[in-house]
């Protein structure tokens, strides 16, 4: 067991890191190496970094060796958020095909581990394209230790008939396990699919999931892709989700974070081609002494393209919440329209929420809104409910939902909207059953 | 039905309510008019249990409970309801949902069973009639976007559906123009019967037009002032509230 800075040092040392013996990701190593011996992990003095302090993280000695994954079939169907799906199952740190289901895939989907060797060489034009080295934050770590991942390509024109779910699964049985991945989802020309990135912890063991997704959307192509993130309360969670995004294409996102101890998720689009648009949604709800931590980045880099952005937040008890979300409207980006909001529910005094929107506009003939709000449940309406007989916890949790429903409304594929609406009651004041 | 014995209550140290004396019987229809500042609004939420208020003396016995020691929600479930002023907007709870959660606390606190889907439906539907509203306000957030006169119809289906012993209605003829005081009225008055009481708080005499009550009670200054069948309504309208000022 090391710390983090140890792992790193040398990487080649760590066997099961997945590449060991490719040549142009050695090289990318030899980078990232320099780059984080040079850099560590980012400290509270970097302005992305201000509010999120990873000193429990630094302290904590992590191992990448699962021992065995002893994750059954039973409990990935317990786990899984969609019953009907193509399921990629990453168990304690590594794609297990036993407990995948990638049979039958449709004409024009490919899906496959970053471990395999089809995977890694189909991953590599983009691999790191998005992501830079140099950021401070886990982009060189998660490039110096990745060990698995997925590759997922949709061909021109496919439309996928069933949603996508990447179901990465922490039994807890190795304790201490850090598990870095990397993702790439490549989409061609108009074609459609749903994509679920599921992380879940089963037991309260202390982890670290350190992940990078990069998605390239050509002409027209649409991909909506979400994001549940159920981790074990003792978890450390570190994820960036980033897209590139070409001429009429749509991203739509949606980071839920309802786990973790510590969780940091950065999105990121880059708008390059006209008419394309990015809806960039997330819900966090978190109590106890959670740390969430979301980072959104939207670049509208050439004219006529559109973003809508909806965070909202619910916090309770010690939970401690970050929204930093950035919007950039470059020079020649002319009728960009944009929109960025960010809402926050306090049920309790003790909790703390950072809200930053921010909009940069250097072109002249824009659309665009932006603001943030923090607020209690309004006694008002706390009061009409139980004057019609509801109990003092059942409305609470009711207005609790009402407050975070329009996140969950704006996805468009009903099956995963219930799904994640049935996990997302779960963490509502006291679990009361709402609907 | 209802009993208030000598209620004093005060908010923020300020006594609103000092010394009101009612009876209200099974059946009755009674309406409590008074001048701004009387005391109204505090007595009906002091009735319907709103926190912020303190009671200093007396009591209230509902079917011979102390009222007052019971939480607002159990209130609800033993029949009484609070038709409110200002129906609150609560985007993100649909009417329906909030229809059936109130239902199911009623029934559950007089020991039945949920209704299932297709029931609650069929009778939902019967009592939207009652109100003149259409099948899609169901669908639709609390009160989202709702005009001043459906949100008060749909104070009035509420109450149509859980059936209160003992109904409170506040002010609920303001802001309603002629042909929604009118289906409010008549929803109300299809609800009277030997087994339910209303009590009927407002600032005007027009509404007894319209539900015409078995006993009228002028509140001022926090107490009962004086009681009177619905001429004493008609004569309000006439002399307006001042006599009362100075009669207190």
């Amino acid at each position: 067991m090391k710390q983090l800075t140890e792992l790193a040092t040398p990487f080649a040392s760590v066997d099961t890191t997945l590449g060991n013996d490719v040549q142009w990701l050695k090289a990318q190593r030899l980078k990232a190496l320099a780059v984080f011996n040079k850099q560590g992990l980012p400290s509270k003095k970097e302005e992305d970094w201000k509010y999120t302090s990873l000193w429990e993280l630094s302290q904590q000695e992590f191992t990448h060796q699962a021992s065995e994954s002893t994750i059954t079939a039973e409990q990935v169907e317990q786990a899984a958020l969609l019953g009907d799906s193509y399921r990629l199952v990453i168990a304690d740190g590594i794609f297990s095909a036993e407990l995948s289901n990638l049979t039958n895939l449709p004409e024009g989907l490919f899906i496959c581990p970053l471990s395999s060797e089809q995977g890694l060489a189909k991953a590599q034009p983009h691999l790191g394209q998005q992501v830079e080295l140099a950021k401070a934050g886990f982009n060189a770590l998660n490039m110096l230790l990745m060990n698995d991942g997925y590759m997922i390509a949709v061909k021109a024109e496919a439309q996928i008939d069933k949603p996508i779910e990447v179901l990465v699964i922490n039994s807890g049985a190795t304790q201490h396990l850090a598990t870095h991945l990397r993702n790439v989802v490549v989409m061609e020309e108009n074609c459609k699919a749903t994509l679920i990135e599921h992380y879940v912890g089963l037991s309260d063991a202390v982890s670290l999931t350190n992940v990078i997704t990069e998605v390239v959307l050509s002409s027209d192509a649409e991909l909506n892709h979400y994001k549940l993130q159920q981790e074990s309360p003792n978890a450390f969670h570190i994820a960036t989700l980033s897209a590139n995004q070409g001429r009429g294409s749509q991203w739509n996102t949606s980071s839920i974070a309802l786990g973790a101890k510590l969780a940091r998720t950065d999105v990121q689009s880059k708008l390059v081609g006209q008419e394309s648009h990015t809806t960039m949604d997330g819900l966090y709800i978190v109590t106890g002494e959670q740390h969430v931590d979301h980072h959104t980045r939207i670049d509208h880099t050439v004219p006529n393209t559109t973003s809508e952005e909806l965070y909202k937040g619910v916090l309770d008890e010690q939970s401690h919440a970050v929204f930093n979300g950035k919007v950039i409207v470059h020079k020649d980006a002319q009728k960009t329209d944009a929109n960025q909001q960010n809402h926050n529910l306090l049920l309790s005094r003790g909790c703390e929420i950072d809200t930053k929107p921010e909009m940069e506009i250097y072109a002249d003939d824009v659309k665009s809104a932006h603001g943030s709000t923090v607020g209690q449940i309004n006694e008002d309406n706390l009061f009409f409910l139980r004057a019609r007989g509801l109990d003092e916890v059942t409305a609470r949790s009711l207005l609790t939902y009402a407050f975070a429903v329009d996140v969950l409304e704006r996805i468009s594929s009903a099956t995963i909207r219930e799904a994640l609406s049935a996990q997302v009651e779960k963490h509502l004041p006291k679990g009361g059953k709402v609907l | 039905m209802l009993e208030i014995k000598n209620l004093h209550a005060s908010v923020d140290g300020k006594e609103i309510l000092k010394g009101i004396n009612l009876t209200i019987n099974a059946g009755e229809v009674h309406a409590i008019m008074g001048p701004n500042g009387a005391g109204k609004s505090t007595l009906s939420n002091v009735l319907a249990g709103r926190d912020g208020y303190e009671i200093t003396q007396g009591e209230v016995l509902y079917k011979n409970e102390d009222l007052l020691a019971l939480a607002a929600e159990e209130r609800a479930q033993r029949g009484v309801f609070l038709a409110f002023q200002y129906p609150v907007e609560i985007p993100g709870v649909s009417n329906i949902y909030l229809l059936k959660a109130a239902l199911n606390a009623v029934r559950k606190y007089q020991g039945l069973d949920d209704l299932d889907a297709i029931d609650f439906l069929t009778l939902v539907r019967s009592k939207l009639e009652l109100v003149k509203m259409d099948e899609q306000f169901l669908h639709r957030g609390v009160n989202e976007g709702f005009s001043g006169g459906e949100k008060k119809r749909n104070e009035i289906l509420q109450m149509a559906l859980l059936e209160p012993s003992l109904a409170i209605l506040d002010e609920t003829d303001s802001g309603l123009d002629i042909d929604a005081l009118r289906t409010v009225s008549d929803g109300v008055n299809a609800l009277r019967s030997a087994d339910r009481s209303i009590v009927m708080i407002t600032h005007y005499q027009r509404l007894l037009d319209y539900i015409v009550p078995d006993f009228v009670h002028v509140l001022s200054n926090g107490q009962i002032v004086k009681s009177g069948d619905k001429e004493l309504a008609k004569e309000l309208e006439k002399t307006g509230y001042s006599w009362v000022n100075e009669e207190a």
